[in-house]
């Protein structure tokens, strides 16, 4: 029955696989929200939780609209231990707004939308030479707007 | 600060009152759908391809301030009967409606209407423990909500806060696509409140907010699409969607770019375009689709 063997280790495989990520995201969520969410101030945070684990070489992507006549703050929030990230804001014709590198970084970025704009927000963790630890840390990008 | 100084027993038998407003006891219902051993590779799959993708539907609160500064007016006769609740057995159902309870309570929040938000309040935690999500209304919640009646940014802090942990509940616990639904339920509630006070309460403004649903329908639709493959509520929720967006393909877009400048020390975005706009037309046509589309999710 090697079938069912192989049925039954992927279903254990991606059970421990489950249960480490939602273990991952629990933290994750608590890091955001304790972390990131004061740091939104005096923005109005938008609810929507966009966070994950990176590892280097790793990229994250929100899309997002900004709407006419509104004010908001986007902020990259990251655990100590990624380090700094690379992150930018880019138009629906991939054109840099906003970026922000990690030898140089600025965490979060404010801005008034004079027209309503369909945009995007990359974040990729740069690859650290001269080390073999893999460090995977929490990435959330946040969102506030002005009432 | 008055509500603070209230008697315990007084707030206790407040929010007994509260939760009482909002139905009676839940009749049975329909077993929660639980991922079986089978589900999880693929699941686990579809987490590793889709994790670093985020789509940002605006949330009921942005919606209901974007309403409120385009001169819209609170009107509770379009909300969903809080009588209703209990008709919600199935999971998904409760899903979709805990999203347009949602929508209606940062509705009645965002206009001051703190009765009804304590109303709406409760029916979205009754919704939410039948779904199990637990923790997200925690015992302090409707109490904290009570004592802050009259202070109005609290209590919509506290209610993003809820939200925000539902929905952070949800996906933790690899149960996306009834994270997804409440999406779906309150962005639909959104559209259906937007369309109803537009036919007593026009406005250019108010036209463009509705035209503007265009970008995040498409946002709405890409959400689901990342989960719909095994879900058949999903897909059906996802059709429903595709149909709106038939009636929004031929809606005008703002022109206004993404240039960047400078204002008094502050970055702006784009300007010197037309708005998205509707015609009278489209206007009608997308409001009597979303409420086709609402009535049969709350019914």
């Amino acid at each position: 029955m090697p079938n069912v063997r192989t049925i039954l280790a992927k279903t254990l495989l991606a059970g421990a696989f489950l249960a480490v990520a939602t273990m991952a995201q629990a933290q994750c969520r608590s890091f955001a929200k304790n972390k990131c969410v004061p740091e939104l101030a005096p923005y109005k945070f938008n609810e929507t939780f966009n966070a994950a684990q990176l590892a280097p070489g790793e990229e994250a992507e929100v899309n997002l609209t900004f709407y006419s006549g509104q004010e908001y703050r986007v902020m990259v929030c990251t655990h100590p231990i990624l380090g700094e990230v690379n992150w930018k804001l880019v138009d629906e014709n991939n054109k840099i707004i906003f970026e922000s590198l990690a030898d140089e970084p600025k965490h979060h970025f404010d801005l008034k939308a004079a027209s309503t704009v369909p945009v995007k927000v990359v974040v990729w963790v740069p690859n650290k030479s001269g080390t073999t630890m893999v460090h995977v840390g929490c990435v959330a990008i946040m969102v506030g707007f002005k009432e | 600060m008055i509500a603070m100084r209230l008697n315990p027993l007084v707030a206790v038998f407040a929010v007994a009152a509260v939760l009482s407003a909002c139905g009676g006891e839940p009749p049975a219902q329909d077993t929660l759908n639980v991922d079986t051993a089978q589900d999880s590779a693929a699941k686990a799959e579809r987490m590793a391809k889709t994790k670093k993708i985020f789509y940002n539907i605006p949330s009921p609160m942005e919606t209901a301030a974007l309403l409120k500064k385009a001169g819209a007016q609170y009107n509770s006769k379009i909300l969903n009967d809080v009588k209703n609740v209990d008709k919600y057995t199935a999971a998904s159902q409760q899903a979709l409606n805990l999203g347009v309870y949602g929508a209606d309570l940062s509705y009645a929040s965002v206009f001051n209407h703190t009765q009804e938000s304590m109303f709406y309040t409760s029916c979205s935690r009754k919704l939410a423990d039948r779904l199990g999500v637990i923790n997200a209304f925690n015992d302090s919640t409707l109490e904290l909500m009570q004592s802050s009646m009259n202070d109005r940014d609290a209590l919509l802090d506290i209610i993003s806060e809820t939200y925000w942990n539902v929905d952070a509940y949800l996906k933790e616990n690899g149960r996306d696509n009834i994270s997804a639904l409440m999406i779906a339920g309150g962005w639909v509630e959104g559209l259906y409140i937007a369309t109803q006070v537009s036919a007593s309460n026009d406005s250019p403004e108010l036209r463009q907010r509705i035209a503007e649903q265009k970008l995040s329908l498409n946002d709405l639709i890409a959400l689901i699409e990342s989960y719909s493959v095994d879900d058949a509520r999903l897909t059906g929720v996802k059709e429903d969607l595709k149909g709106l967006k038939v009636l929004f393909a031929e809606v005008a877009s703002a022109t206004g770019g993404s240039e960047v400048s400078e204002e008094n020390g502050t970055t702006v975005i784009g300007g010197g375009g037309a708005p998205a706009t509707l015609t009278d037309a489209q206007l009608v046509a997308i409001r009597d689709k979303a409420a086709a589309i609402r009535n049969t999710y709350i019914n």
